[in-house]
């Protein structure tokens, strides 16, 4: 199989703060730092894969997606889109690549769905003699073939989006590139838009999404790499990644303490792996990793009365990738 | 409620927009720029109308205008032109700004009173006036070499202080009508060039057909620039206008009454139809 | 020729955008009446002895006092468009978002300053037909059937004005308060040509700027040939310049365009608002 995207080693520094021209004037000390977004990033997309950078806001998600996208220069490092060296043929990658950056503003709300694709489609330079089929082509791929005719500031915002889905579609493209596409949107609206990203890979397209939603990238992606601090901290399939957990089951538990809870702590981590845990006006909210919830779940009830504590509330949910996101950074997706 | 808790909200809405005029620092340099730039480049236009001063255009001017001094003529008439823009430009577009962010329909959720929003954004235009003034002079006497007299000046502020509340009200009047017709920017350019057209803002009154001289008596700017340039160039003393400015002191009146009433209108209409959320 | 139809495609999509805003369609056409043709018309009749503006004749050598104004208005009109509808209007579309995808297609990122380009001077020509229709109806407008001899200079024009908005998108696309620079810029730019006042009123210090001005060799030849006005310099050093002026103003617009783009994927600034 050969590869869409291949990035190495790539970086992206950017300036953080101001040296106004008012401030050169008087020489006043340059005080800007250096602020690394994308820090050494290694990635291979695999065509015909749906490939999710799954990471919190600011990871560098985003930053990636430009630079892959040619709107950003990477600070170091080399990016081949399609086999095409994005840094000496950005044009030739543009015309291969349907990007979804910025979704709903990203349009023409005064003019009408079909009038943005024109419009589009003719800087996307299609032939114009492929360009009527080609937009009916992706409308129908977003149903929105029947609102065409509208203004788009008449549309809902799931449907702009769709429009900007179809926009990405015009040029045909064997890679599409969808930067959190289903933020904002009401859960039919993602449910909707998931359809379609699937669609596009039934198509034999590769797509490269964003996303922030653990959900998304679990249900959509076949590979998934997790983005912290402008690194890959883990990279492999959504199932794969969930078994390097060691766990078949989560167990959350809200535990009134009578004590520090250490000694609690100690008999609950005997009993599974402790994977996160935070007191709060008396009260120990825990995660455990275990294998089994009907063994763990009686062995907590025990170690609490054993400690003068009482569990108040018990959760058991399967592994999922925000799981894998803590595991990992230590933190949670939503921090 | 009490008068005093209005007063209160008043200070704090004017503070407020006070505030946001500081954090852009374009908006003092285009209080500085354009007062100077605009006129002076008017007075040049005269140069080559005139032939450069020749004396037989100017004594058809002095004719027309009650004055040969062109350069002040233009400066008095462009200090109009940007108090008026001002006025128009700045309570407007803060209101259709509250309007658009929907904080219009968060102060008429407070039981201040509906005339609050209303007069207290024309305040953050006062700065602008009052420098607008400071600058016009010096600009005559550096750019022009035009010197006026000192006392002739103190007059011109006494001119300027009556008919800064008629000003007041039709930025007042403006603002509420923005609100009903939302787009701002082409109706400012409207209204403003009304002005500029009737009241003898960038050419003599004298120069427009009867039927609309008599439109220019209604409109308050009229007086005022007359006035100034009454007592600045033709060295008129404060008696001799008297008469034109308890005349503005009349419609300045008239116009607030007229801003209030449309803004109440507008309230009750916003109340059936919802239409403060929109835009 | 894929170019072309992207540039065909953008001017499309502004002038239907623009049309949609109707009260913006009438203000455009009426602003210039009544911000500069009707009080300039005024303020010159004001200087007028016996019905005739001798005073422009002394300057000019022509009272042709409504064919000097609308002139004038005619490069005033298209400097504006250089100014406003193709650097400022890449600036707002940065803001509101829609210049990232326009960016994100293999379209040449100058193309999308000349399709503004084209746009903008379709509308002149509709706006300025409506404004002379008008001039001519209410205003005595009058001009020689030798204007047809100016054609080509304002057409150079155009070209100029593309390799200034190449400069200004540069700078618009950089900064932050981008309409004051704009609005002042544009202002100086159309007073230094001579649209409002030829460029001998000047104070002698700002002589050598008009003087690097294409626009104010394009007006002056467009008056002397449309109203008999006596030209700056001899007509034919006047076109020497005017191309000059025209192909260096190019090259450098051109130049500090790719600098702003290089510096914007440095920076990331593309999509900030």
């Amino acid at each position: 199989m050969s590869s869409a995207v291949v990035a190495t080693e790539l970086v992206k520094e950017f300036d953080r703060g101001r040296y106004t021209l008012w401030q050169r004037l008087r020489r006043e000390p340059d005080r800007r730092t250096r602020f690394r977004a994308v820090d050494g990033i290694d990635l291979r997309v695999e065509t015909g894969e749906i490939f999710g950078l799954l990471g919190p806001n600011g990871a560098g998600k985003t930053t990636t997606m430009k630079m892959v996208s040619t709107l950003l220069e990477p600070t170091s490092g080399t990016i081949e889109v399609l086999g095409i060296d994005v840094a000496r043929h950005p044009r030739e990658v543009r015309a291969r690549l349907g990007a979804m950056l910025s979704g709903e503003r990203s349009l023409y709300w005064k003019l009408t769905g079909r009038e943005n694709l024109e419009y589009f489609a003719a800087l996307y330079h299609v032939p114009p003699k492929d360009t009527r089929e080609r937009i009916d082509r992706s409308l129908a791929a977003v149903k929105l073939s029947d609102r065409e005719d509208d203004y788009v500031e008449r549309y809902s915002t799931g449907m702009r989006q769709r429009l900007a889905l179809a926009r990405a579609l015009l040029p045909d493209p064997p890679l599409v590139i969808l930067d959190e596409p289903t933020v904002g949107l009401d859960p039919q609206s993602s449910r909707d838009l998931r359809d379609r990203v699937r669609d596009l890979r039934a198509q034999g397209r590769t797509i490269l999404l964003t996303t922030h939603y653990m959900e998304e990238a679990d249900q959509l992606c076949d590979r998934v790499a997790i983005i912290d601090h402008g690194k890959i901290v883990a990279l492999d399939s959504p199932a794969a990644l969930k078994q390097t957990i060691r766990a078949e089951e989560i167990v959350r538990l809200e535990i009134g303490l009578n004590g520090d809870g250490l000694g609690l702590l100690a008999q609950l981590g005997r009993a599974g792996t402790v994977a996160r845990q935070q007191q709060t006006n008396g009260t120990l909210a825990v995660t455990i990793h275990c294998t089994s919830a009907r063994d763990l779940v009686p062995a907590a009830f025990d170690a609490a009365r054993a400690h003068g504590a009482t569990v108040q509330h018990v959760e058991v949910v399967p592994v999922t990738l925000e799981d894998v996101f803590l595991s990992v950074t230590g933190r949670e997706l939503r921090e | 409620m009490t008068v005093a808790a209005d007063i209160r909200a008043f200070v704090a809405s004017a503070r407020k927009e006070l505030r946001i005029m500081r954090r852009y620092p374009t908006l003092l340099l285009s209080v500085l720029f354009w007062p100077i730039l605009l006129p002076a480049a008017a007075v040049l236009m005269g140069r080559a109308y005139s032939g450069s001063n020749d004396p037989q255009a100017i004594q058809a001017f002095a004719e027309r205008a009650g004055t040969s001094e062109v350069t002040g003529f233009v400066f008095v008439g462009y200090a109009m032109y940007m108090w008026l823009s001002a006025m128009l430009w700045g309570p407007g577009s803060a209101l259709r700004t509250e309007q658009v962010r929907g904080s219009l329909e968060a102060v008429f959720l407070t039981p201040t009173s509906r005339l609050v929003p209303l007069f207290a954004p024309p305040i953050a235009a006062l700065p602008a006036i009052i420098l607008d003034f400071a600058v016009i002079f010096p600009a005559m006497w550096l750019l022009f070499g035009v010197v006026l007299p000192f006392d002739a000046m103190l007059r011109a502020v006494a001119v300027a202080v009556v008919g800064i509340p008629a000003l007041y009200a039709i930025g007042a009047l403006f603002a509420s009508l923005v609100l009903r017709y939302g787009e701002i920017g082409p109706v400012v350019h409207l209204t403003r060039g009304i002005f500029v057209l009737a009241c003898g803002i960038t050419f003599p009154v004298a120069m427009l057909p009867a039927w609309a001289q008599i439109g220019a008596a209604l409109l308050p700017p009229t007086y005022t620039v007359a006035d100034t340039r009454a007592v600045l160039l033709r060295g008129e003393g404060l008696g001799a206008v008297a008469g034109d400015l308890i005349f503005v002191v009349a419609l300045t009146v008239i116009v607030a009454a007229l801003a209030s009433v449309v803004f109440r209108w507008l309230d009750r209409s916003a109340r059936r139809t919802g239409m403060l959320g929109r835009y | 020729m894929y170019e072309l139809r992207a540039a065909v495609a953008i001017a499309k999509k502004d002038l239907k955008t623009f049309f949609r805003y109707r009260i913006a369609v009438v203000s455009q056409i009426f602003v210039p009446l009544y911000q500069g043709v009707i009080p300039g018309l005024l303020f010159g009749a004001s200087f007028a002895v016996g019905g005739r503006v001798v005073g422009l004749e002394e300057t000019v050598g022509t009272e042709n006092l409504a064919g000097f104004i609308f002139m004038g208005g005619v490069m005033s009109g298209l400097i504006a468009t250089g100014f406003w509808s193709m650097a400022m209007g890449i600036r707002n579309e940065m803001d509101a978002g829609t210049l990232e995808p326009s960016w994100l297609t293999p379209t040449h990122h100058e193309t999308l300053l000349i399709g503004r380009a084209l746009g903008g001077v379709v509308w002149q020509i509709l706006g300025q037909t409506a404004l002379f229709t008008i001039g001519i109806a209410f205003f005595g407008l009058r001009f020689r059937t030798e204007i047809v001899y100016a054609v080509p200079a304002v057409l150079v024009a155009v070209v100029a004005m593309v390799g200034v908005a190449y400069l200004l998108a540069a700078g618009v696309l950089l900064i932050r308060e981008a309409n004051f620079f704009i609005d002042t810029t544009n202002f100086l730019f159309s007073i230094a040509s001579g649209t409002a006042f030829p460029v001998t009123i000047l104070p002698a210090v700002f002589l050598p700027v008009a003087l690097l001005l294409p626009t104010t060799y394009a007006v002056d030849l467009l008056r002397v040939h449309a109203i008999g006005q006596r030209p700056l310099f001899d007509p034919l050093l006047e076109w020497a310049a005017l191309l000059a002026t025209t192909a260096l103003v190019i090259v450098l617009g051109r130049w500090a365009f790719a600098r702003a783009v290089h510096v914007m994927r440095v920076r990331g600034t593309l999509a900030q608002y």
